[in-house]
């Protein structure tokens, strides 16, 4: 009797429990962690789209992801180059202005970013991205001599900062600068600040190709971030396992206007005024430091891969990077090889050359 | 009565058989659904697997969205840039489609996994 009781409970309890369990997966099938609340904001701002997760007690996490969206509201505020309000906006309207010390501080970040990567990131290059029609999707290939009178205006060093009276000013009339390179870097790095001072310790953001993750996930594994493959959805270029990294990629593949059969891309070589062509496809920079990582995708990617490996042995302890060129191979440097993973043959970039 | 040792026996096999029937039970990644949001507004949710085609007008412009073998990509768009037909076929957790002008986001959600059988939390893209 007593047996037949306690196969009939372990049954029914068997299917209870598994039904408890069951309920704890969410509508999309994820189990949801009981101590931890998720909370996640979805908006459009600085042009992209972005998406803002934090993990903690349910008020904390809601607190944090509603700071974290003002601070991205403010910060547009502040860099925008086309709300006339802004302080960038100002600037470049007059060649000269005051900047506060947030817009301070960028400026002075984006120069010294400048003098790094030796030009090959420039936030000069504003008026060319004007003229290849860029700002504005009025795409149209500007005309020798145009180019190279915009090349003439495009000069970091023609910047001049007056630090300590908040005070900036251009040499050369129709200069202009847009701090667009690293401001949504310098976001995603002031979020992880925040969410910091709002006592959480698991979170992620992902603003428009800048991505960046506070410590781990919830359940404290690695966070596991897909690299996009320029040719499209299905594939991926592979999958890197990160805990308080930025990860950034810069390509061409997506933002590019094709005229008379040439196709024409987004990122424009200083150098040159045109779209670079350094036989890089995609450039993604892995670094703690998120606005760098920002700010350096896009000179890798100008810089392509044989410059832009000479740099990363100067810069070993800074960031570490992965390539894809156009023949189709894939380069990761050492800092990160133990932490990537894909499908395709990759070759290491090692310290020593 | 006590805590008997056949109790706490029970407990264990309860438990143990729970998580046997919990591992059976699960739901399965059948490919994922779909949710498109306007405006960071929920316009709809779909499932991979099935094929469907969904026409969204709006002041900004036209999108139309085509679903089928498991994979949702942007068919038509008025937008002036058109970068959102150039993003072509998602169908992995995490991957989304943005068409910044008319604020519409097509995301790739429930349990995707990839090659290694492990979802992704993000992709950068
Ligand atoms: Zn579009």
């Amino acid at each position: 009797m007593k047996k037949d009781f306690y196969v009939i409970a372990l049954v029914c309890g068997t299917i209870l429990a598994a039904c408890f369990f069951c309920g704890c997966f969410g509508k999309e099938g994820e189990l949801l962690v009981l101590e931890d609340s998720e909370a996640s904001l979805e908006f459009f701002a600085m042009d992209t789209y972005m998406r803002v997760v934090a993990y903690g007690r349910e008020d904390q996490a809601n607190a944090a992801v509603s700071a974290a969206r003002e601070e991205i509201y403010r910060l547009e505020k502040l860099l925008s180059t086309e709300l006339e309000t802004s302080e960038i906006y100002q600037v470049n309207a007059h060649g000269k202005g005051e900047l506060s010390t947030d817009a301070l501080s960028l400026l002075q970040r984006a120069v010294q970013l400048s003098e790094m990567t030796e030009g090959a990131f420039d936030f000069t290059v504003y008026p060319l991205m004007r003229a290849w029609g860029f700002m504005d999707g009025q795409y149209r290939v500007p005309s020798p001599s145009e180019i190279l009178g915009l090349l003439g205006k495009t000069k970091v060093s023609g910047v001049l900062v007056d630090e300590e009276q908040g005070y900036v000013e251009f040499e050369a009339d129709g200069m202009q600068i847009d701090l667009g390179g690293i401001a949504k870097g310098y976001a995603a790095a002031r979020i992880m600040d925040i969410y910091r001072e709002k006592g959480i310790a698991n979170g992620l953001v992902s603003l428009g190709g800048n991505v960046q993750v506070l410590g781990t996930k919830p359940d404290g594994n690695l966070w596991r971030i897909g690299l996009q493959h320029p040719d499209g959805g299905k594939e991926y270029l592979g999958v890197l396992q990160a805990m308080d990294l930025a990860v950034v990629t810069s390509g061409g593949y997506e933002r590019y206007f094709e005229q008379d059969g040439e196709r024409y891309h987004h990122i424009l070589d200083p150098s040159t005024g045109y779209p670079a062509e350094s036989g890089l496809l995609s450039a993604t920079v892995v670094s703690a430091d998120g606005t760098l990582a920002d700010g350096l995708s896009t000179a890798i990617f100008v810089m392509g891969k044989e410059r832009a490996v000479a740099f990363w042995r100067e810069h070993i302890a800074e960031f570490d990077m992965i390539l894809y060129t156009q023949e189709e191979e894939l380069y990761v440097t050492q800092g990160i090889v133990g932490d990537f993973s894909s499908s395709l043959l990759f070759e290491i970039i090692s310290e020593e050359p | 009565m006590g805590i008997k040792k056949k109790d706490v026996l029970l407990a264990g096999s309860l438990l143990l058989a729970a998580c046997l029937l919990f591992f059976v039970l699960r739901p399965k990644g059948d490919g994922g659904q779909i949710r498109i949001t306007v405006d960071g507004k929920l316009y709809g949710t779909y499932a991979l697997s099935g094929e469907e085609k969904i026409r969204i007008e709006q002041e900004s412009g036209v999108n139309v969205i085509h679903i089928r073998d498991g994979a949702v990509w942007m068919e038509e768009a008025d937008c002036p840039d058109g970068y959102c037909i150039r993003q072509g076929k998602m169908e992995r957790r995490g991957q989304a489609i943005i068409c910044l002008p008319h604020k519409l986001v097509v995301e790739v959600i429930g349990q995707e996994e990839n090659e290694n059988g492990e979802a992704l939390d993000v992709v950068v893209q």
